[in-house]
């Protein structure tokens, strides 16, 4: 925890788009998932961008939805890493669409309670933790997939999903500890928001406002808080 | 015959409408190293398929959604090109579109989609891998395109599902109505939502679950990574990355002296800051989106926060929508341009053809050869935003006097109207011209004058240039992104990928020679050297301010700019492709009918 903390401190000093960012995010474990800090587009700059590179194990993700273009290269990554081969329908991390107006980057939050794993009927449990990266990992041999599903309906992200040919949940391992999408995000930001998919968690009970959401709640929440910001907060007309 | 090793299929999903079957049509790997894929497979298919005089609305005429070999790979940014005779000019056309279809049909199991056919009834396609659901699109029909596809994803509870519908334009057969791809992405120069309204069909709907395998995919892999990193980089893509197109349009207008102004009489236009990328990034942008694994995402969405549309959520403007329905009608006032801009795609409609059409109309009512009264009371004078979203509406359901006058295109508009109006009827080929005025930006008469398409921006500026467009709408990468690329990017990711062992050479080879066959295509239909001209307009009138003040194009230009590419093709002083170049590019099946053509001319 003091580690974390420094860790914090550590971001808060280096580099200012960091702190409005935390700003926002501060706001959102305040109490409503609102996200206010989007109306400036400001350029990131490559330097800027690599400081938030930790450097260590990476045991929690973190997503700022508000800055996904919908490039989708963490699902390339994802499923090239895990796959071997450009399979989003099998890439854990995934990017839903809204209306074609706002882009939902869902990933697993590694929750300290884990729902998936409280609700796994099998014992002992097909879906596991790993202790020593935080990746969620699953026994291929005893997990039920399609039939059973009970992980899927329990994830409060819904984040998982069946890979289309074994029916296997497709849990998150964090590869191991260095996340491939975190690392495309970077790379895919010439982003002037920043990268969305970042590394660990970020402190401040964030994490657990940002994850009881559903992607079509975040989607709302996006919609509302990018694009209705008028006096009315009502659409308009054609 | 040897079938495809990796990066095609070798499929093509063959749908029937009229009989609501469909099946696979294998192609042989020798015809993906010709043509690629993507535009270039479905000009073989067209030229393949249509007889000379073809009725591009008959029973058999086809639409072709192709997909290239790269598209689904790691290759970043790859797109959609659609494929067909233009009900409107009568020409073959293709154009490509972004977001994320594209690599979806890959992802489904296919290199593309032909559909052919028609229903009775509206009906919107289902495909999801190897299946096909013909379903029942009464309840689309009429509906706009954000609602079609929020229907379509509403009904099959897919938030993955790609979607690409045509909106009430296409319905009511507008001839420059057009395929819209997740909502404000326009596959918009090829007419094909008048074609795809003509056959009832309202929506195709893709979900791939695979992915396309490679014949060495870490070599593969090496090559596409340095492309992507490549895009990353270059500092060519940041000015998109930042402003998104719309930042030629203060480019073209203060540096250029391109920006096509009232109808293109001038190209002078100051309230550009009042539409341009500037005061759109202070007021209006909210999110920038990307296609699919981009880093570019020039796509920028925005939210009108005040006033009469307030709320309103629009895509742009981009350099051709803000030069159309902006700077085009003389319009400064921003949020009534994007008003307009969001109708188009909402309704379906060509932006850049209305743009045209709605600016010809307001010089005929300048020029007192048009009265309010022909018009249906609309006040139609340079920068009434206000009767320019109203004149959009008018177009996409044929409306009225107007509505049906202006819906018929500027060529057609011109002809009926007479009393001198061809001066100022700026099409080429039957096609209204996009937003860069080639007097002030010479290069651009080759796309407009040359290109297959007419009047189109996307056909590149110089012979070489063409060909090499062809390679990217064939493989269907970006002309952004993979504009950048050189050839040896190409075939370091095609050769690992496919199996093939082709040189830089070959493909600037498939390049020449689908743009050859394109040509061999409008050759059957009529056209030649005299149709490879520059409207009235540009040859006649110079510009009368701006930065390139007094520019024109002369005749001398048109003649050096024909000769020029017709050698580099290698084609005779009419235009027509030789037999020798013909036997060169392996495209002697063709030869016999470009003999009869010839005696047309």
């Amino acid at each position: 925890m003091e580690r974390e903390e420094k860790e914090h401190s550590d971001i808060l000093q280096k580099d200012t788009t960091r702190r409005g960012f935390l700003k926002g995010a501060a706001v959102a474990a305040g109490g409503a998932v609102a996200l206010a800090t989007v109306g400036v587009m400001k350029p990131v700059t490559a330097k800027a961008a690599e400081s938030a590179k930790p450097a260590k194990i990476i045991r929690h993700l973190f997503v700022e939805r508000q800055n996904c273009t919908g490039c989708r290269g963490c699902e390339f990554a994802c499923s090239l890493f895990h796959e071997g081969v450009v399979r989003p329908e099998a890439a854990r991390v995934h990017v839903n669409k809204y209306k074609g107006i706002v882009d939902v980057p869902v990933i697993c939050w590694h929750c300290e309670d884990a729902p998936c794993i409280e609700a796994c009927p099998v014992e002992p449990k097909a879906i596991y933790k790993d202790e020593k990266t935080n990746g969620i990992l699953i026994n291929k041999d005893t997990c039920l997939g399609a039939k059973c599903s009970k992980c899927l309906e329990a994830c409060p992200a819904q984040f998982l999903r069946l890979h289309p040919d074994t029916g296997l949940p497709l849990t998150c391992d964090l590869c191991g500890g260095d996340p491939e999408c975190v690392k495309a995000c970077l790379a895919q930001s010439g982003n002037p928001q920043g990268p969305c998919i970042m590394g660990d968690k970020l402190g401040f009970g964030v994490n657990l406002a940002y994850r009881d959401v559903t992607p079509e709640e975040a989607a709302e929440d996006l919609m509302n808080n990018f694009f209705y910001p008028n006096e009315t907060g009502e659409r308009g007309e054609r | 015959m040897a079938t495809t090793r990796g990066g095609n299929f070798g499929k093509v999903l063959e749908i029937d409408l009229s009989k609501k079957t469909f099946k696979t049509r294998t192609v042989p790997d020798e015809i993906y190293q010709q043509f690629l894929g993507g535009a270039g497979m479905g000009d073989y298919f067209l030229l393949k398929e249509y007889k000379a005089h073809q009725d591009p609305l008959a029973e058999n005429s086809f639409l072709y959604l192709g997909a290239g070999p790269l598209n689904g790979t790691y290759c970043p940014s790859t797109r959609m090109s659609v494929v067909n005779m233009s009900p409107y000019t009568k020409r073959l056309s293709h154009a490509e579109v972004g977001a994320h279809i594209g690599p979806e049909i890959k992802w489904a199991g296919w290199d593309g989609i032909y559909i052919r056919g028609k229903s009775k009834k509206p009906v919107w396609l289902y495909i999801r891998n190897d299946k096909v659901e013909f379903r029942d699109a009464s309840k689309l029909w009429g509906k706009d395109t954000a609602t079609t596809e929020d229907m379509i994803a509403e009904e099959l509870k897919d938030p993955r599902i790609r979607v690409a519908c045509i909106g009430p334009a296409g319905e009511n057969e507008v001839p420059y109505s057009c395929l819209i791809v997740e909502r404000f992405r326009a596959a918009a120069r090829t007419s094909t939502g008048a074609l795809m309204g003509n056959k009832k069909l309202k929506a195709v709907a893709i979900k791939g679950t695979g992915y396309v395998p490679a014949v060495d995919n870490d070599r593969f892999l090496k090559a596409a990574k340095g492309a992507k990193q490549y895009a990353v980089d270059h500092e060519g893509w940041q000015g998109i990355k930042r402003w998104g197109t719309a930042g030629l349009l203060e480019l073209k207008n203060w540096g250029t002296g391109s920006l096509v102004t009232k109808n293109y009489q001038t190209t002078w236009f100051p309230d550009i800051s009042y539409i341009g990328a500037e005061e759109a990034s202070r007021r209006f942008w909210k999110r920038h989106v990307a296609c699919t694994h981009c880093p570019v995402h020039c796509q920028k969405l925005g939210v009108i926060r005040g006033g009469k549309y307030s709320g309103l959520i629009a895509e742009g403007p981009e350099y051709e929508t803000g030069g159309l329905l902006g700077s085009n009608v003389g319009v400064s006032e921003f949020d009534g341009m994007m008003a307009a801009i969001e109708l188009c795609d909402a309704l379906g409609l060509d932006a850049i053809s209305t743009g045209g059409c709605i600016a010809f109309a307001m010089e005929c009512v300048e020029k007192g050869v048009l009265s309010k009264a022909d018009l249906d009371g609309i006040d139609l004078e340079w920068g009434n935003a206000d009767a320019v979203v109203e004149m959009v509406k008018k177009i996409a359901y044929k409306n009225g006097k107007a509505g049906k006058l202006l819906s018929k295109g500027v060529l057609a508009m011109s002809q009926e109207i007479g009393q001198g109006s061809e001066k100022w009827a700026v099409q080429t080929k039957g096609k209204e011209m996009a937003a860069h005025d080639p007097r002030g930006d010479k290069p651009r008469a080759v796309s407009y004058a040359m290109g297959q398409c007419g009047g189109d921006h996307h056909e590149s500026n110089s012979p070489a240039g063409q060909a090499k467009r062809c390679l990217h709408n064939s493989l269907v990468t970006c002309s952004f992104v993979g504009g950048y690329w050189s050839l040896d990017m190409f075939t370091d990711m095609l050769n690992p990928l496919c199996g093939w062992s082709i040189t830089e050479d070959d493909l600037m080879k498939t390049g020449q020679r689908i743009r050859t066959l394109e040509r061999c295509f409008d050759v059957r239909e009529g056209i030649s050297r005299k149709d490879d001209v520059l409207p009235y307009r540009m040859t006649n009138e110079s510009l009368p301010e701006g930065p390139k003040k007094g520019a024109i194009f002369t005749s001398a230009d048109t003649k050096k700019m024909q000769e020029d590419y017709y050698a580099y093709f290698g084609w005779d002083n009419d235009g027509v492709p030789t037999d020798t170049t013909l036997k060169n590019l392996s495209l002697d099946y063709l030869i016999d009918d470009i003999k009869a053509a010839r005696k047309n001319l």
